[in-house]
């Protein structure tokens, strides 16, 4: 291996050479750990790799945009009618809460068993927080039953119209970071066009976004009450 | 046979749509002018009856709107040509355009069915469905395009050095992101409204406002309509960027010169983005996405002011003391200059509030609409597809065909638009029509758009005569051209490059003068004639 890798840079600083006129100098892939998991098979075409990042940023400006939206009609809305209900939030959903921060934390601890090489405990970490992920959006459904329960359903008042949107919205998208997650552990990287270490940082920058965006959303939900 | 995720075949795909789509909604237009709709057995309902007279009108518009000027400068052509012209062999997520376009049909299939369910209320919630996937649609390729912009550009393919069309692309593909997604969530909001009874929008407060309403059918028209100008108005800028790309790309290619202050074009381009999102978003935001709070129409036209004027000083300053060569695209992009220029002078009247108050149907602004963002871009559409006809089919359009069309069909939108302008003066001035009315106006605009309609059919023979019989563009480079596609040959294989990518040395507009090539790349006597530099060319 560390003839491959000598071998690996030299292409990169050839490629750096070549790419004249201010085109942006290429990074290591992968991220800060980029020497595991065998993944700098594609490092001589730096693109390849660093399109998912770039592609994760882009996305979670958008992402980001989407719930900007929602949360500019939540204001404007709350502050123009009469009709604005607070609700009780479901109990359930601190809990919720908790789990999902935690789940960010064992995410962390795998990236950092991936970094140092240990793919055993990486995966144990990696599916730990795919669980809780899981048992989050089990937590969120709870909750709806519990507000379902209490009479209050998606069309009663604005104001639980809005919470019903924002957890369900927030919900389809968290599914989507379990599904990178699951992806990451279950995929063959040997042939894959990605790196496991760079799917393992863009999955988790994902995870961390849609964590941060929940308590955003919570917050949000909590003043509006 | 080529993969169907090959950049190429989607952009084709695209073109092939928006082609259908502008014919489709050049019939209805027609039939709109004509108040023929009610009398076809299947339009019938659409042009008057159960839906309330006007749905016709908004089916039109949403063709041309989302699968015309929408779709194709950006997807279409960019799908096409931006991996080429930046030295990719790939967008950066084959998979995800080739599912973006399959959405985009399938939002088409909707839309358009959508206004012949048997009921209005349940067309009008498949027709927000519809509008819903192809802002996701649009999204993803908004997504895919600016990564690829950002990491796939070939060796040596520097940002100064990109060709200005990937300028367009990429900044449209990022105003795209996030007004699309803006628009996805306005219209989650809305189903819900629809379907789950949620109020996030007051409605009835807006139906009860100054209009009004005489039955449930007239209401369901004037929602129609509504939301359809909704949508349309963000897409004033997304139509029009990559538009202005195409524009600026042709008239320094046929003008043989540089693009005259090409740093403060990229600049204006840019400055288009962020005014449009700023003034769009800002009224999106402060009216919390609500899709009945008034429309920004005439803010967004003078909006556009500064940093058009500097786009069109850049076309002046390029075409200044230029020997422009008048093929059918260069006729197009000056075509589109005049337009712009036109539909520029009737916005300045459109923002003074006293007249867009008649905002909304009245023939001033069906023609200032159409003049600036459906006519003008088409014009774009139109120069584009016969500058790059021949590297797409490698065969060429025909010349002098194409001259008859663009000639025709340049006077005939003149003939067309200018008098709606009057009327609609005239209308808001007097509340009728009259004086006009009686010298026969309108009348002479009936005719002017049968001509101009007409005149199409030379484009569509032309261009179905090109594809099977036309002469074949045997040189790589027929327009003399100095961007990346031009290197290959026409069509471009499967990899876009062969085995090596060239490497790119150079601005993408290094024109004028008779050059001396390099010794190096002067294997012939030809070369020292050349008046141009490809990108690739090493110095």
């Amino acid at each position: 291996m560390p003839g491959k890798l000598v071998q690996d840079d030299i292409e990169l600083i050839i490629e750096n050479v070549r790419r004249g006129g201010g085109g942006k100098p290429p990074q290591r892939d992968g991220g800060d750990d980029g020497s595991s998991g065998g993944g700098r098979r594609d490092s001589s075409r730096p693109g390849q790799q660093r399109r998912y990042q770039t592609a994760l940023v882009v996305g979670i400006v958008a992402i980001l945009m989407f719930f900007m939206a929602l949360a500019s009609a939540y204001i404007v809305r709350r502050g123009s009618s009469g009709d604005w209900t607070p609700i009780h939030i479901p109990p359930i959903l601190w809990v919720n809460t908790v789990i999902l921060l935690a789940s960010s934390a064992t995410l962390e601890l795998a990236r950092r068993k991936l970094a140092k090489g240990d793919l055993g405990a990486f995966r144990q970490l990696w599916v730990a927080t795919t669980v809780l992920g899981v048992l989050f959006l089990a937590g969120q459904y709870a909750g709806w039953r519990q507000l379902e329960a209490q009479g209050i359903f998606i069309a009663t008042n604005p104001a639980s119209s809005f919470f019903y949107i924002f957890t369900g919205a927030h919900a389809v998208h968290l599914f989507g970071g379990v599904a990178a997650l699951l992806f990451v552990a279950v995929r063959k990287f040997e042939r894959a066009k990605i790196s496991r270490a760079a799917a393992a940082e863009v999955a988790s920058y994902y995870w961390h976004f849609m964590d941060a965006l929940w308590v955003f959303l919570l917050a949000l939900i909590y003043v509006g009450r | 046979m080529r993969s169907s995720s090959d950049h190429k075949t989607i952009g084709l795909q695209y073109l092939w749509l928006a082609l259908f789509s502008v014919f489709v909604g050049m019939a209805l237009s027609l039939l709109l002018r004509f108040g023929l709709g009610g009398r076809l057995p299947f339009l019938a309902d659409l042009a008057g009856g159960r839906q309330g007279g006007g749905t016709l009108a908004v089916l039109h518009g949403s063709l041309m709107v989302f699968f015309v000027l929408t779709a194709a400068p950006q997807a279409g052509f960019g799908s096409y040509f931006l991996p080429l012209q930046i030295g990719a062999r790939e967008v950066a997520f084959p998979g995800l355009n080739r599912a973006a376009f399959w959405a985009t049909v399938f939002s088409f299939a909707m839309i358009t069915s959508s206004f012949f369910l048997p009921e209005a209320e349940s067309g009008l919630n498949l027709w927000i469905a519809g509008v819903a996937i192809f802002c996701a649609a649009s999204l993803a390729n908004a997504i895919n395009f600016s990564v690829t912009v950002i990491d796939l550009r070939g060796d040596g393919m520097s940002l100064p050095r990109l060709p200005l069309t990937v300028w367009a692309w990429f900044i449209n593909a990022l105003l795209g992101m996030l007004i699309f997604s803006i628009l996805l969530a306005a219209s989650t909001l809305l189903l819900a409204d629809r379907l789950a009874g949620t109020q996030f929008f007051s409605l009835l407060t807006y139906l009860r406002a100054p209009h009004a309403i005489v039955s449930p059918n007239a209401e369901t028209q004037f929602l129609w309509q509504r939301l359809f100008w909704f949508f349309a108005q963000a897409q004033v800028y997304v139509a029009m960027l990559p538009c202005f790309g195409i524009v600026t790309h042709l008239l320094a290619t046929f003008a043989r010169r540089p693009v005259w202050k090409e740093r403060a074009v990229v600049l204006a381009l840019c400055a288009v983005g962020v005014f449009g999102f700023c003034i769009w978003g800002e009224h999106m935001f402060s009216s919390g996405l609500n899709p009945y709070s008034p429309l920004v129409f005439a803010v967004l036209a003078s909006s556009l002011g500064l940093p058009a004027s500097i786009l069109v000083l850049s076309w002046v300053g390029t075409l200044w003391k230029a020997r422009l060569q008048l093929t059918t695209a260069a006729l197009f992009a000056m075509g589109f200059v005049a337009l712009f220029l036109t539909g520029g002078v009737s916005g300045v009247l459109l923002a003074r509030s006293d007249v867009a108050r008649a905002a909304g149907s009245s023939d001033f602004v069906t023609g200032h609409f159409h003049l600036v963002m459906g006519i003008a871009a088409t014009f774009a559409l139109l120069g584009g597809l016969f500058f790059w006809f021949p590297k797409m089919f490698g065969r060429r359009l025909d010349e002098t065909l194409g001259k008859l069309h663009f000639g025709i069909t340049f006077a005939g939108v003149y003939c067309v638009f200018l008098p709606m302008h009057w009327l609609g003066q005239v209308q808001t001035r007097e509340n009728s029509s009259g004086t006009l009315a009686s010298l026969g106006v309108p009348i002479f605009i009936s005719a002017a758009m049968v001509i101009t309609i007409g005149a199409q059919l030379i484009f569509l023979f032309n261009f179905a005569w090109s594809l099977a019989r036309g002469e074949k563009a045997v040189e790589r480079n027929p327009w003399r051209a100095t961007t990346l596609e031009w290197s290959v040959s026409s069509p471009p294989p499967r990899d876009d490059f062969g085995a090596t990518i060239p490497a790119v040395y150079r601005g993408a507009y290094e024109f004028g003068g008779p050059m001396a090539a390099p010794a190096a790349a002067a294997t012939s006597a030809k070369r020292h004639q050349e008046d141009f530099r490809p990108q690739h060319l090493a110095p």
